[in-house]
């Protein structure tokens, strides 16, 4: 066992509401400088939607992530390695241009104060950052925010494919749209495609927190990271010839600072936490699976429970410190993902075993669906209003209060491609529970719902009253240290890995140079 | 040089007067003191001056007249036996014997000063000339009309039958020549290192391949000031090179060596490695490919090409959202910045 630690994330997507606070934090702190302004290291997408850059998720066109090939069942890059990375080496064919994002742009407001007096009102015009020209605007980071342009962004949403047409027509009907936001980080891999890209050996993964890194002193601008990372979370600047990426704001998380977009979040959606993984295993997470929700199953298992004394020990041997094992029995990510199950990664499929999780949104299922005689069907369908004039797709009246989830009009198998490599039932097993904590709530608050119908929603979840308790609290009402448990981070240690501090220790009676033992 | 003399001095009539007076004012002083004196010392004076006329009429006259010898001799093997003799055969240059009676000298002096000028202006002699030598340029010489004439006064008094025997006996032409000695295996690596500046010359000339390249694999690639100089050797033959070497003719590499000037081994030497260098050369001309070579080339292109469009076949072609663009309505505003 060798056990490492990792700040992992988990957004919870119900209580995000889609404000972008998030994106400007981080925008305002990192990336409001030439060359960068194109970028968002944090963005907030709307699903169903293509999102930024368009259509990131369909690794068919931008080849990202790793692929399981030939009869040893051994993963190799998508888009890289080492014949198709030297043939394409001055020339990285699957790069997505600046028009795949978006060409940023600000308006000329001197013109609204300096223009001469006229019979018009003067307009601010936009003028495009990277020319300085007028430009007409094309494309912007959320262009398909609610839903806007569903024909052009939510319809070409690499997600929908698998579900019937009936099930993507259903998603789209007026007035019965359902969406959700998706807010994106860098995920901070276990398995980074990027890092295994850089041909320059340029990115790396912090030992002692695992925030994946550029060093911009090494980067040589292959951008072969551009390619390689599925969430297209690595970005290059035009400007200084560089790649970057989100750095989980790591020079706050070491004052004990929670990142800045985290920190902003107005729903408080987000919650960090150390957790701690056994690095032996990551070849074998990433690796023996078929691209199914087994993939879920491989990754929790090399997570470690940080109560297990073998574990304390092993990660003890490793030189972990006691505020670092600490944490991560207090981590609030460890609880979701681990105790309660609630929360699961970003399209597992990729292999790059990524540590920021998501609790999966329990989205309008006020709605059932049913699903008959569909060539019949298919025949009524308006052609300009998309819709059937009867009830045969949706019927809201449903005999419960809550619904059922098998019957949600948001269809499970949309966000099980997300989420669960295409497995439904690991969704609904996540969305019963969410709703189980509600009914538990409803039953405790408002008193209307019978005790043992309360009892057996619990049970058949496999939840207890007191952890249904437990996730009521750290979903509604955890506090800023309850959201974010940041272990002290040792830089005191990092630095004798890279510098010798026997110098100024020795003078001021620390003796020479020596692993530093601070009672840590 | 009169000509500019005269220009400063009346441009700067201004101080001219007040000085030509005080000339004449210290002429006045000194004839008066002699005058003055004149009684005193006069026989000794005239004794002085007599004696001093005679010794100069007696002694300096043919010294002169022999120091303008010297300068042509001098000037002569400096600058010519490069490329010419005087009655010792051709060499890259005619051989100039009885130069003063074959052509007038106003041609000679004009020819000596500037021969790209002569042959431009359509002299048929001297095209004549430029086309028998191989069209090799003869570098104009910075001469003043004086020294040209001592040079050709040189030539004259060495051509057999014009003057005296003993002036014949002066031009001892062979001992430019470096004295007979064998190649060696030593003298071709030495002057190669010489050539490469591997080894420095006894009195710090510079090296050759500052200004000189030579085409070959282990010799580092030189200058291209100068002259390539992988086929010298037979382009000049091995007196021509030596020559030129010991006594650069041409005034960038007089210039360069001047007060340095290569010993003889020195030049044996080099001459050697340039022999050596040009022999293997003329042996060494790789295969004649012809018109298989550009066919070649053509098909290796075709081929590469081919390649690189199978290899953009797979490569994301466009943005995304292209559709979307298309469809997008452009602005039809001008723009008021241009």
């Amino acid at each position: 066992m060798d056990v490492r630690a990792q700040i992992s994330m988990v957004f919870h997507l119900d209580k995000c509401i889609g404000c972008h606070t998030c994106s400007v934090a981080c925008k305002n702190i990192w990336t409001d400088r030439k060359g960068a302004e194109y970028m968002w290291w944090n963005n907030v997408e709307t699903k169903p939607g293509t999102g930024y850059p368009g259509k990131w998720e369909d690794q068919e066109i931008y080849k990202g992530g790793w692929e399981k090939k030939g009869a040893n069942g051994r993963i190799s890059l998508k888009g890289a390695g080492k014949l198709r990375g030297l043939l394409n080496i001055f020339h990285n064919p699957h790069l997505p241009v600046i028009d795949d994002y978006y060409e940023p742009f600000t308006y000329k407001y001197l013109d609204l104060i300096e223009a001469p007096a006229g019979d018009d009102q003067p307009t601010a015009r936009p003028v495009s950052l990277i020319t300085g020209k007028p430009i007409d605007i094309k494309m912007g980071p959320n262009w398909d925010d609610d839903l806007s342009g569903t024909p052009d962004y939510a319809r070409n949403d690499p997600n929908l494919q698998d579900l019937s047409p009936a099930e993507q027509e259903a998603m789209f009907q007026l007035e019965r749209m359902a969406f959700f936001y998706l807010p994106r980080i860098c995920n901070h891999c276990l398995n980074p495609a990027c890092v295994a890209s850089c041909p320059s050996g340029a990115i790396y993964k912090r030992g002692e927190d695992g925030v994946v890194l550029i060093n911009q002193e090494v980067c040589r601008a292959w951008r072969m990271c551009v390619t390689a990372c599925p969430y297209k979370k690595s970005y290059y600047n035009w400007s200084t010839g560089k790649s970057e990426k989100c750095i989980l704001c790591y020079p706050r998380l070491e004052a004990g600072y929670a990142p800045a977009c985290m920190h902003s979040c107005v729903g408080r959606i987000r919650y960090l936490g150390v957790m701690l993984y056994d690095a032996d295993k990551i070849q074998s997470a990433a690796t023996d699976h078929d691209n199914d929700s087994n993939a879920i199953d491989l990754q929790m298992d090399i997570l470690l429970d940080p109560f297990d004394p073998e574990v304390v020990q092993a990660a003890k041997e490793n030189g972990m410190a006691d505020s670092t094992v600490k944490a991560a029995q207090t981590s609030p990510t460890y609880k979701f993902v681990k105790e309660w199950g609630l929360a699961v990664p970003l399209h597992p499929e990729f292999r790059t075993l990524p540590m920021l999780f998501y609790v999966p949104p329990l989205l309008p299922v006020m709605a059932s669906l049913s699903e008959a005689k569909n060539a019949e069907q298919e025949k009524k369908l308006d052609p300009i209003a998309k819709s059937w004039n009867d009830d045969w797709l949706y019927d809201t009246s449903t005999e419960e209060l809550w619904g059922t989830v098998d019957q949600a009009r948001f269809p499970l198998k949309y966000m099980a491609n997300m989420f669960t490599a295409g497995d439904e039932e690991k969704i609904k097993d996540i969305l019963k529970k969410l709703m189980a904590v509600r009914i538990h709530r409803r039953g405790v608050t408002v008193g209307d719902i019978p005790a043992e119908r309360v009892q057996t929603t619990l049970e058949g979840v496999g939840l207890t009253p007191e952890m249904a308790d437990d996730i009521y609290t750290l979903t509604a009402l955890a506090k800023f240290d309850e959201r974010f448990v940041i272990p002290a981070a040792h830089r005191e240690q990092a630095m004798e890995m890279m510098d010798f501090v026997g110098d100024t220790k020795g003078s001021s009676g620390f003796g020479i140079n020596q692993v530093a033992e601070r009672g840590l | 040089m009169m000509r500019s003399v005269f220009k400063v001095s009346t441009g700067n009539a201004d101080w001219k007067r007040p000085r030509k007076v005080a000339i004449l004012r210290q002429i006045v002083e000194v004839c008066h003191i002699l005058n003055a004196r004149y009684t005193v010392k006069r026989a000794f004076e005239r004794t002085f001056i007599l004696s001093a006329i005679l010794f100069w009429s007696a002694f300096c006259v043919p010294r002169l007249a022999c120091a303008q010898q010297d300068e042509g001799e001098k000037l002569f093997k400096q600058s010519c036996t490069a490329c010419h003799t005087i009655n010792q055969g051709v060499r890259l240059g005619p051989d100039l014997v009885n130069i003063h009676n074959r052509r007038p000298e106003e041609w000679t002096v004009s020819f000596i000063k500037s021969s790209q000028s002569i042959i431009k202006s359509g002299d048929p002699y001297a095209v004549e000339l430029f086309e028998k030598f191989n069209k090799m340029v003869m570098p104009d010489n910075n001469f003043t009309d004086p020294q040209i004439l001592s040079i050709i006064q040189y030539i004259a008094a060495n051509s057999p039958g014009e003057s005296t025997g003993a002036a014949v006996s002066q031009c001892d032409c062979s001992s430019t020549d470096a004295p007979a000695q064998s190649v060696s295996e030593e003298n071709i690596r030495s002057g190669q290192m010489l050539f490469n500046g591997k080894k420095r010359f006894t009195n710090n000339g510079p090296t050759c391949h500052s200004c000189h390249n030579i085409d070959r694999a282990d010799v580092t690639a030189g200058g291209t000031l100068a002259k390539d100089l992988t086929n010298a050797h037979s382009g000049l033959g091995e007196a021509g090179v030596k020559a030129i070497i010991g006594n650069a003719p041409f005034p960038a590499m007089a210039k360069a060596y001047d007060g340095k000037p290569l010993t003889d081994q020195e030049v044996f030497d080099l001459a050697a490695f340039l022999q050596y260098v040009d022999r293997d050369s003329a042996s060494n001309n790789g295969p004649y490919y012809g018109a298989r070579l550009f066919f070649s080339g053509l098909g290796g292109a075709v081929v590469l090409f081919g390649l690189f469009a199978g290899v953009r076949t797979r490569s994301k072609k466009r943005c995304v959202n292209h559709e979307i663009y298309e469809r997008q309505i452009k602005s039809t505003w001008e723009d008021s910045n241009k």
